[in-house]
């Protein structure tokens, strides 16, 4: 085979796997959100095995119990909202923006009734999770480890 | 052809009958008479005499049966698998010109980012934490903290209830946060 063509067939090869890459992102339908709530206390030494998976988060935050009150999963779609009810009348709500290079973009807004209490944009890895913790609840506060993943 | 060096240069060819003609004719003239030009044919004729005597010899003639008898062995001989599989293989591990090198690190870097890209965390590109990036947050007068917590590697967004605390959560009532 001549270079001239081999060099022809393997830039047409680098083209395809350039596009396929591009498409790869783009392929990305939906995102799978799971949301785990966790009661948080200074009074008892207790961990909930359920939350294994959390364990070096959780025991970051210095307290004393861990105990997983709710997991719930929903898909949504790029730019639709996902609500988790979440103990103490609060709801949050989960908005897939983009994904790029790898990283989705999500809305996160918390509140409590009608009353707002956080918003916020945050870009993670596919697959990976962030904490939002504080509000309180029943003596001690509620922790969300929020994780989303592309499909 | 009338000078003495002209003449040197062609005597070797004249003694070997490459000349012809007039060529010939003028270099035997001038030997003939030229004492210094025939000193140099003598020579050259003794040169090509001792020569001749040398290859002519016994001692010189070459032996090459043995090279032969060697390489008719070598042919005949089975080869080792090791030898085989390395004739096979040669092609694989075989270092690539520069050319192919490049492009050939362009695709594995294009294979990463794809696999990575169907595959969440597999890539070689992948970052190698779970940190995330928080690009806007408004927690509406709270105080909120932003921690990276390294040993786990997590971002972790803290709402601190505001002080006043206008009655959020019915009664419910928190310590006033983790101590990271």
């Amino acid at each position: 085979m001549k270079p001239a063509i081999k060099v022809l067939l393997f830039n047409f090869f680098l083209w395809s796997a350039a596009l396929s890459l591009d498409a790869a992102d783009k392929s990305f339908q939906s995102v799978q959100i799971t949301i785990k709530t966790v009661a948080a206390g200074k009074q008892d030494r207790e961990f909930d095995a359920r939350l294994a998976p959390l364990e070096k988060q959780l025991k970051a935050l210095n307290y004393r119990s861990y105990r997983l009150l709710k997991e719930e999963t929903q898909t949504a779609r790029w730019q639709g909202n996902a609500n988790f009810e979440i103990p103490g009348g609060r709801v949050l709500t989960v908005r897939p923006q983009e994904v790029t290079n790898n990283q989705l973009s999500l809305r996160v807004q918390l509140k409590q009734g009608d009353k707002p209490q956080l918003e916020t944009t945050v870009r993670m890895n596919n697959g990976g999770n962030f904490i939002l913790g504080g509000p309180p609840h029943e003596g001690g506060v509620l922790v969300l480890s929020i994780s989303a993943t592309a499909r | 052809m009338n000078t003495c060096g002209e003449i040197r240069e062609s005597i070797g060819a004249w003694l070997d009958g490459e000349l012809s003609g007039a060529g010939a004719d003028a270099v035997r003239l001038h030997l003939e008479t030229c004492l210094v030009c025939g000193e140099e044919r003598r020579q050259l004729e003794n040169l090509n005499r001792a020569m001749k005597d040398v290859f002519e010899s016994e001692d010189f003639r070459l032996d090459a049966e043995p090279f032969w008898h060697g390489l008719r062995q070598r042919i005949a001989a089975k080869r080792p698998w090791h030898a085989d599989l390395a004739e096979w293989a040669g092609p694989f591990i075989r270092a690539p010109s520069f050319a192919w090198a490049v492009p050939a690190v362009i695709v594995l870097l294009i294979g990463a980012l794809y696999f990575g890209s169907i595959l969440p965390g597999w890539g070689v590109l992948a970052p190698r934490n779970n940190f995330a990036t928080v690009e806007s947050i408004d927690a509406y007068g709270r105080n909120v903290a932003l921690l990276r917590e390294h040993e786990s590697k997590t971002t972790v967004i803290w709402l601190y209830q505001n002080p006043d605390n206008e009655n959020e959560g019915a009664g419910e009532t928190s310590d006033k946060g983790p101590a990271f």
